[in-house]
């Protein structure tokens, strides 16, 4: 009940002097950025009081996106883990479209409890109803409502982006699905929490029924061939994202060919064969079932190595395409993927470092970090695949791939056949 | 799912490279390597610049000329241009490159020691090397400097380096049939290029390019991407870097350039005219556009606008009749060069081609990018007729063998085969045979059904009539090409390659970091012991993974035979 009047001003647009203080105040958590942004944010600041234009409209000239609006967001201590994030998130625009869509129909709800996400949409709705164009924005009740939500981000260390982008949309959903059920009659069966890929619980009763879903939500088939009675178990998964393994010197097709390869189940890892009724076996593979309008895709660069008993930062040069098709061998899908936000860790180990966004935006490109935002040429792009040595110095590298669909609309609904659409 | 180490920690030295790898001709051994100075490598980390290669077979110098071969007479207007451009003194000598000037001399005889055949035509004992006979040249650039090393000599070291200190090189083309001395041709990343004369390099003790013209891509300032919010200039020249540069074959003096902002500007080397000209704005980015100088006298002469983006690599079909562009837009087009119209063109499966290169014959042409596919389209049917498949990254260079010839070459049927290679960015170089009386119509099935062979019926799925002329296809959909497995995948480098070149005896293969391997062809006494215990590739598994698939590609679901020599382990 801590309603409408405090929702709307808060924190308005922090001007770029007191977003510059911060800096300087959270500056031991962000010994990565550079002093290039720090002389940018001076930039800005210039130009503010020299035309009255941001550095960021005067780089845009005539061609300001009609409607758009590019904010900044504050880093309130190591905080760059959920903005990389939210930024990625505002400019997926069916998901903005749709969480402000919602916010327009819930915000005069009586006796609305805050929530993550009317924390969030407040914090878009601050953003696109924005009089200036650009500016800096301070995310302080939605971050304060993600560290009273979950322990493990409470605290000011480095965190993962995409525990909290799993996070967040798991929320969201669950939050949306008990609204939903309220509503409903009570007879709605529980709806279970779709978590990330491999999702531990089973066939989904009901289709998605929430904007998330319909957005980030596809269905892989988890196919299990017993080698001894060559019975196949189908299982469906559904999933927000990939999280795909990664190798030295491969292109991020070539990674997602390896998670969607047959897979031998033997030795310690056998499975147990409801028909044979013994653990026997198999071959197992993962196929595309429904393909998801937003695919994202999380490069696996943290892994685990048990000799040093910790994550290791894998440095791999993995390149990623502008466009992308999803085929999962499967050759009749051929749905078209473009690329439109990534974000990036920089840093050379998963416990340290930093997150920004690169977010392509009305066909340009820019460049956000935290408070700082900026054009950037398409090219810089390829400034993030990784290295081909393992010590090189360079530690910016692509973590969370956000590709958006662009074509196959016609078969927008025409899900891929489950056994791989083979029709000879 | 476990990564299937190809290379796991980040491949630290060489390890796990082999130094030989095997086709039915036999065995290729690295000969040796060619580099530049290790300082440069440092310098190169920024990752903006990308080694390229070319081969220049320098002639013997023709009888009767000076010891400096004649400097076109017309340079000097282009060349004060630049003077005034770089606010330094007049004549090319002037132009600051490398500022300290040092003369590391091209250090004696010791470095053309070992030539295979370089007659340097010993002019005296000074043990400086005079460069008078013919020679083959490596010329690759990195960081701000080109390279040229002697490719018969052992030496890892370059025998010369050319600095340009104003804007990085990043492209350069070599033409041995050049008349007035200026054979090389060099793109920096502002735009403007460069020719001059590879001897005059080679035999000037500078690390500065000497008696060059400089022809300045004017058009800058002018044409901006208005996509990209007129970009350019706010990003420091970016969509006007030099992609490609390639003499026009058959036309003396001719050169073309292609750009990061999707023109190609040709020129004449012989005009050097400075009016003012403009070129019409491009209204539609995506439309193709050309338009020639009003001046008669002005370079460039004519600028095509080909493509939104960048336009990755160009080709010359060898006879010059035909100019290949390939893109950002994933499109590769085919334009007849003289009526300046397109002729055909088609997609990638998705994203950006990097790379594009002719079959001697002109017939066929291979593609390679973003897909990690390599594209074989023909000519006669101006489409694609295969995707290889076998990269693990992208594709950034393709290139026929012209000097292999198939083994039964005795036998006068018609079944035409070719040879080429692909290098890649997952530090692959993989080998390919192509034969065009087995290529049949859409045929190879996932499921592992075997193809059906349906050469003389058209399907729904594939048209066997040609396109009209001037059509650009879409992207085919995977089940509809005709697949090709690789003869060989080898590992052959730790760092993503960039180029390929074949000669007569070797193949070259070079990193995006600069380091050059030669690998030198199966003598034939070597040919005569077929080694089946040995593996065909180096050890990491994922080789092994893909031979074995390319191995049942061949056997069951793919149309083309594998010629029966193939050692398979």
């Amino acid at each position: 009940m801590m309603a409408k009047p405090a929702r709307s001003p808060t924190a308005e647009t922090s001007p770029p002097a007191a977003a510059e203080k911060h800096r300087s105040a959270s500056g031991s958590g962000s010994g990565l950025r550079s002093l290039a942004s720090a002389a940018s944010g001076w930039w800005d600041r210039w130009g503010v009081m020299g035309s009255g234009l941001s550095k960021l409209e005067r780089a845009f000239g005539d061609q300001f996106p009609e409607g758009e609006r590019y904010f900044g967001l504050e880093n309130f201590g190591n905080t760059c883990y959920c903005n990389s994030v939210l930024q990625a998130l505002y400019y997926c625009t069916p998901f903005r479209e749709q969480l402000l869509e919602y916010y327009g129909k819930n915000r005069n709800v009586e006796d609305a409890e805050e929530n993550l996400l009317t924390c969030l949409a407040d914090l878009f709705s601050q953003i696109s109803a924005s009089k200036k164009k650009t500016g800096v924005i301070a995310p302080k009740r939605f971050i304060q409502m993600v560290r009273k939500l979950n322990e493990y981000f409470r605290g000011y260390m480095h965190q993962d982006a995409h525990e909290f982008l799993n996070f967040l949309l798991n929320e969201i959903v669950d939050i949306l699905e008990k609204e939903s059920s309220a509503k409903d009659s009570p007879e709605t069966t529980s709806p279970e929490k779709v978590s990330n890929g491999a999702a531990d619980n089973g066939v989904r009763k009901e289709a998605p029924i929430t904007w998330v879903h319909k957005n980030f939500q596809g269905t892989l088939t988890n196919e299990t061939r017993c080698l001894m009675c060559e019975t196949i178990t189908a299982k469906d998964e559904p999933f927000f994202d990939l999280s795909v393994d990664i190798e030295q010197n491969s292109s991020l097709t070539s990674c997602l060919k390896n998670f969607f390869s047959t897979e031998t189940l033997n030795a310690d890892d056998k499975f147990f064969c409801d028909k044979c009724c013994s653990l026997q076996e198999a071959e197992k593979r993962m196929k595309i079932k429904e393909v998801p309008q937003i695919l994202v895709i999380h490069l696996k660069r943290f892994k685990y190595i048990e000799q040093l008993n910790r994550h290791k930062k894998l440095s791999y040069r993995v390149v990623y395409p502008l466009e992308l098709k999803l085929s999962n061998n499967s050759d009749d899908a051929d749905c078209e993927y473009s690329l439109f936000a990534v974000v990036v860790h920089l840093g050379s180990g998963p416990n340290q470092g930093h997150y920004v966004a690169k977010i392509k935006s009305h066909d340009h490109w820019l460049s956000f970090d935290d408070d700082n935002v900026e054009m950037i040429p398409e090219s810089t792009l390829q400034t993030f695949y990784g290295s081909s040595r393992e010590y090189s110095g360079n530690t910016d590298h692509g973590y969370i791939l956000f590709y958006e669909r662009i074509s196959g609309k016609h078969g927008h609904e025409k899900t891929v056949s489950p056994d791989g659409g083979v029709q000879p | 799912m476990a990564s299937v180490g190809s290379g796991g920690g980040g491949g630290a030295g060489a390890g796990g490279l082999k130094t030989y790898f095997k086709t039915p001709e036999g065995r290729h051994k690295l000969q040796y390597e060619k580099t530049h100075s290790p300082a440069v490598v440092h310098y190169n980390h920024s990752g903006k610049t990308v080694s390229q290669m070319t081969l220049a077979y320098l002639k013997e110098k023709p009888a009767g000329q000076g010891s400096t071969p004649s400097t076109p007479s017309a340079g000097s207007g282009m060349r004060s241009a630049a003077a005034r451009l770089l606010g330094t003194g007049n004549g090319s000598r002037a132009l600051s490159f490398g500022s300290n000037g040092t003369s590391r001399a091209v250090s004696g005889s010791s470095r053309m020691g070992g030539g295979v055949g370089v007659p340097t035509s010993a002019s005296g004992s000074q043990g400086m090397a005079n460069y008078d006979g013919k020679g083959t040249y490596i010329i690759f650039n990195t960081a701000d400097t080109l390279f040229i090393s002697d490719l018969n000599s052992h030496d890892k070291d370059p025998i010369k380096s050319i600095h340009f200190s104003s804007s990085n090189p990043l492209c350069h083309a070599f033409d041995p049939e050049a008349k007035d001395g200026h054979d090389l041709l060099v793109g920096v990343f502002s735009g403007d290029v460069y020719s001059m004369s590879l001897r005059q390099q080679l035999q000037d003790p500078g690390k500065k390019p000497v008696s060059y013209q400089h022809f300045i891509n004017k058009d800058k300032d002018k044409d901006k991407d208005p996509s990209q919010g007129g970009a350019a200039s706010r990003h420091g020249f970016i969509w006007l870097r030099c992609t490609c540069v390639a003499w026009v074959p058959g036309h003396e003096g001719f050169f073309v350039v292609s750009h990061a902002d999707g023109n190609l500007y040709v020129y004449d080397k012989s005009k050097d005219g400075n009016t003012d000209w403009t070129f019409p704005t491009i209204k539609d980015q995506s439309q193709l556009l050309v338009s020639h100088a009003k001046s008669s006298k002005a370079n460039p002469i004519a600028r095509w606008h080909i493509c939104q983006g960048a336009i990755n690599a160009i080709s010359f079909s060898p006879d010059g009749a035909y100019l290949a562009t390939v893109g950002r837009d994933g499109y590769l087009r085919v334009f007849d060069y003289a009526k300046e119209q397109l002729i055909f063109g088609g997609k990638s499966y998705y994203g950006a081609l990097l790379c594009c290169s002719w079959s001697t014959d002109g017939k066929y042409l291979l593609s390679g990018g973003e897909d990690d596919l390599v594209q074989v389209w023909s000519m006669d049917d101006r489409k694609i007729v295969a995707w290889g498949e076998g990269h693990n990254s992208w594709v950034s260079a393709v290139s026929f063998d012209p000097y292999w010839s198939p083994p039964n070459s005795d036998e006068t049927e018609e079944n035409v085969m070719y040879r080429f290679g692909s290098v890649g960015q997952d530090t692959q170089l993989l080998l390919w045979d192509l034969a065009l009386d087995e290529i049949a119509v859409p045929l190879r099935h996932p499921s592992g059904v075997s193809p059906t062979f349906s050469s003389g019926s058209p399907s729904a799925h594939w048209d066997n009539a040609c396109p009209p002329t001037g059509v650009l296809q879409p992207s085919p959909r995977m089940r509809d090409v005709p697949k090709l497995s690789p003869l060989v995948a080898h590992r052959v480098h730790v760092d993503p390659l960039s180029g390929l070149e074949f000669t007569s005896e070797s193949i070259l293969t070079i990193c995006r970091e600069g380091l050059i391997k030669i690998w030198a062809r199966p003598s034939h006494s070597e040919n005569q012991q077929p080694d089946s215990s040995e593996q065909v590739v180096g050890s990491a598994s994922a080789k092994d993974k893909i031979l074995t698939s390319s191995n049942k590609a061949g056997a069951s679901s793919s149309s083309f035979k594998q010629p029966s020599s193939v050692l398979f382990t």
